[in-house]
């Protein structure tokens, strides 16, 4: 077992940006783990433009974007180990398989910058066939970007999140054709614009307000899907089926191996800091809550990079009180609150599960001590103010949603 | 851009033996109790023949179960059901570590919800002594908690069954399978049995590939069981399939629970089962759903979701964790099950029929169950002996991710390697599609089903297919 000093799992744009920014201040003793063979993360296979203007003030495809940050990483003679699968996480010791064998590391200090996948069909309980047709939009870009398979002619997409749209170009770039988006909502679950370009643009139309209710076929194979909609059933032929969005972390090890695991989140609690109640432990990026732009997360990576850089130097005491939140809130950060530290004005940032006209308060104790009037769109984080809240050891916080 | 069929990634197999061909013995049927009773017959030195419809072992009713290795504690007393698990069991400890088969005796217990059910608990316990198993005991709602201390308060009491024990329940077929053909034994998958003559001495079958000639005819078809036995000219039993609906969670909740839970049976249905699986997963199901057609393995939402409240109910820590997978299975029900074990001596044709869902349990005991009516006398085959081994794909011995060498993780969810990937492709005991390379390696079977790994390990096994044939 080898002792080091920093430890960051995941080499996507969270983990990259926060090692480049650790080594900026002065950590050398510092290995990412990438369970891939190549780092760059998700953006390795979303094949169409959109990354990188806030970071590198350029266009660049998630693709080149992920090359960017891996000839980074490399330029600044950060250790990244690949095909290296975290297995186990106990007593401060990680557990890895590697094609060399079992390794095993004791960091000062780990980051989880786990990434996140999209909720597939089955935990979504849906009706029908099984079929190796019936896949994500990341397995749709994985298919098409990386290995050059087209696996199906006609698909329907399901969801309307930023992400489908993702899954749309991945189509394209395939020359499968797309039957039909559809969504439960009664309206798309991104701004309503693209609606309008996906439907007059691409030609391709999106029905609201309708549930799948089967997915058809026989033999591993799909025929159609069962939309229900305005009381009536229609099928649509395809023979593939997407799923869309949803997306959670990739927190599995996290909830086998901590015991303060948060359930809007799927993640662990973590303070303003980004710190677990393990103390050694941040999490950042999508391992947070689902899915954010590459930005954020690049920029999320270097905010904990600072962090870890300050808990290595003062290792001060922390003085933890836990946020709740109730299940109108898709997810929400911090969720815990460390009193040693300081604490912003603008502190909690949270998206709801659906489109709502509402109030958002937060509770002190029952008591309410900070409101703001939203018109919430799920796709849209939300900062809530907390002015000048007193606080001490026991106090309890939650947050709440009251629709109109 | 190339299209992949995914559904025709592994090309058909095809027989490795001429038509002028006899074997001893056609075993029709391709799931566990097939796999099994050829495993006997070729160890026992009968030339053997194993025909089944689809292009892999495991395609119909053995391919979804809860894969448990069941005591017979509450089989019917003095059935040959009852003779054959508890056959099946011992013959399946005697091998298991031979042939690297996974075993976990995590011990079951029926448990009483209400005060009806725990008035039930003492006849359970007095069959269970009356079927021969005697580790058995009754827990009081205290002893029930100490043991299990997820379960809900609700639970009145149980019984505890030492034996009841989880299995891999695809690995084992393959490995009867392997054995078969070590032993010599011929396979011939995508061969539908269509038609079939006998003309005194020999049956000769009619197939969707080349006609099959055997002195004697096995029918274990499973879900096609009463259609392959008409061939004999009479029609003695009607397969009802049954279907069985199940939910698997995420690894996370493996730790919930320590035993098996059960629950009281009623008149109808054994019930919803909690189980740990040898996977590392937490497996609920299954319903039981009597249906016309043998192939509509369909899931429905509301079954599912009725599954999910009842298990949340039982074990409400449950209610925390994913869903990794949903599934159907279909038992090969009949009118009147085990009592289609039966030999025509006339037509040299033995019938295993309707066997449900102890299939798994007692397809060992089966085996020699049928070797026995069968009475015929072999120079046993010298390769019998022989060691033949399955990998390991259960959670409870060392997997390949733990040994040197094995490439990359392809699929990171189930922590399979690209050598899993490429070795489960290759040769007559190979997959012989994405379902059987799925149930060899447990590869897009986790939390993400494929989402990382999909793409990559479509693209390996066409590799490995046009590189190796």
């Amino acid at each position: 077992m080898d002792n080091i000093q920093i430890a960051i799992i995941g080499a996507g744009p969270a983990g990259i940006s926060a090692a480049l920014e650790l080594k900026k201040l002065g950590y050398s003793d510092l290995i990412i783990f990438e369970r891939e063979d190549e780092a760059g993360g998700t953006p390795r296979h979303c094949g169409h433009l959109g990354f990188g203007m806030f970071e590198f003030k350029r266009v660049l495809s998630g693709p080149n974007y992920a090359k960017k940050l891996s000839k980074l990483a490399s330029q600044n003679g950060i250790n990244i180990q690949l095909k290296s699968t975290l297995t186990k996480i106990e007593d401060g010791v990680l557990t890895f398989s590697t094609p060399n064998g079992i390794k095993q590391y004791k960091p000062t200090c780990t980051l989880l910058a786990l990434g996140a996948r999209e909720t597939p069909r089955s935990d979504r309980l849906v009706s029908g066939t099984r079929s190796p047709d019936i896949i994500t939009t990341g397995a749709l870009q994985r298919f098409t970007y990386l290995q050059e398979i087209k696996p199906f002619d006609k698909a329907v997409v399901i969801g309307s999140e930023i992400v489908s749209f993702s899954a749309l170009m991945s189509a394209k770039h395939a020359g499968i054709k797309i039957a039909a988006i559809i969504e439960e909502k009664s309206e798309i679950d991104s701004f309503c614009v693209i609606k309008y370009l996906v439907k007059y643009l691409l030609n391709i139309p999106v029905i609201t307000n309708a549930k799948l209710k089967n997915i058809n076929g026989e033999d591993k194979k799909v025929s159609s899907v069962t939309i229900f909609k305005d009381g009536k059933e229609e099928d649509i032929a395809c023979d593939g089926v997407i799923f869309t969005g949803k997306f959670i972390p990739e927190s599995s090890i996290m909830q086998k191996s901590f015991k303060d695991f948060n359930l809007n989140n799927y993640s662990l609690n973590v303070t303003q800091n980004f710190q677990t109640n393990s103390e050694s432990f941040f999490v950042a990026g999508n391992a947070l809550r689902g899915a954010l732009a590459a930005f954020r997360c690049y920029f999320e990576g270097k905010k904990v990079a600072k962090n870890i850089h300050d808990y290595i130097r003062f290792k001060h005491q922390s003085q933890i009180i836990e946020i709740s939140a109730d299940e109108n809130i898709s997810w929400y950060y911090p969720s815990l609150l460390d009193l040693k530290s300081p604490i912003k004005k603008h502190l909690t940032t949270l998206r709801l599960k659906n489109r709502a006209k509402g109030v958002i308060k937060i509770l002190l104790n029952g008591r309410v001590v900070s409101i703001k009037r939203v018109h919430a769109l799920p796709f849209l984080s939300i900062n809530i103010p907390w002015k000048d809240i007193e606080l001490k050891v026991d106090d309890k916080i939650r947050l709440e949603f009251v629709k109109d | 851009m190339e299209h992949i069929d995914l559904n025709n990634l592994f090309p058909t197999k095809t027989s490795n033996f001429g038509t002028n061909e006899v074997f001893d013995v056609a075993v029709v049927g391709a799931g566990v109790v097939g796999t099994a009773i050829f495993k006997e017959f070729c160890e026992q030195g009968a030339k053997t023949v194993l025909i089944e419809r689809a292009n892999d072992i495991l395609e119909g009713a053995s391919k979804g179960n809860s894969a448990i290795l069941h005591t017979g504690y509450d089989a019917p007393p003095d059935t040959l059901e009852h003779e054959c698990i508890q056959r099946g069991y011992t013959e399946y400890m005697k091998i298991k570590d031979e042939m690297n088969l996974p075993f976990l005796n995590t011990k079951a217990l029926v448990v009483a919800w209400n005060d009806e059910q725990l008035e039930k608990l003492d006849a359970i316990l007095k069959k269970g002594l009356g079927n021969g198993v005697k580790e058995l005991e009754t827990l009081s709602h205290k002893q029930v908690l100490k043991r299990e201390p997820n379960l809900c308060l609700d639970a009145k009491g149980a019984v505890l069954v030492h034996g009841e024990s989880l299995i891999d329940p695809w690995s084992a077929p393959l490995a009867y399978l392997k054995k078969g053909i070590a032993c010599g034994g011929k396979t011939a998958f995508s061969h539908e049995v269509k038609a079939g003559h006998y003309d005194g001495k020999y049956w000769e079958l009619e197939t969707s590939q080349k006609p099959i000639k055997a002195k004697v005819v096995i029918n274990a078809a499973g879900l096609y069981g009463d259609i392959v036995d008409a061939i004999k000219g009479t029609k003695d039993f009607k397969i009802i399939p049954r279907k069985g609906q199940f939910v698997i969670f995420d690894e996370t909740a493996y730790n919930l629970i320590n035993s098996i839970i059960l629950p009281v049976p009623t008149k109808r249905t054994k019930g919803v089962v909690i189980t740990k699986t040898a996977f590392g997963n937490i497996l609920v199901g299954p319903t039981a759903e009597d249906q016309e057609s043998r192939t509509d393995s369909q899931t429905l939402r509301e079954t599912l979701e009725d599954l999910k409240t009842k298990a949340f109910y039982m074990l409400p820590a449950l209610r925390n964790h994913r869903v990794t997978a949903t599934f159907a299975g279909l038992r090969p029900a009949s009118d009147e099950t085990y009592d289609r074990v039966s030999i025509n001596e006339d037509k040299n044709w033995i019938t295993a029929g309707g066997i449900r869902s102890t299939g798994l349990t007692a397809s060992l005991g089966l085996a020699k169950h049928i070797f026995e009516l069968h009475n015929t006398k072999y120079e046993k085959n010298p390769k019998a002996d022989e060691k033949i081994t399955v990998p390991n794909i259960s959670e409870f011995a060392p997997r390949d991710n733990q040994k040197e060498g094995y490439g990359k993780i392809i699929c990171h969810c189930e922590c399979v390697t690209e050598r899993e990937i490429k070795n489960a492709c290759h040769g007559e005991s190979g997959a012989g599609n994405i379902g059987g390379l799925k149930r060899r390696t447990r590869a897009m079977m986790g939390r993400c089903q494929g989402f990382n790994c999909e793409a990559a390990i479509t693209k390996i096994c066409e590799d490995e297919i046009k590189n190796h044939g």
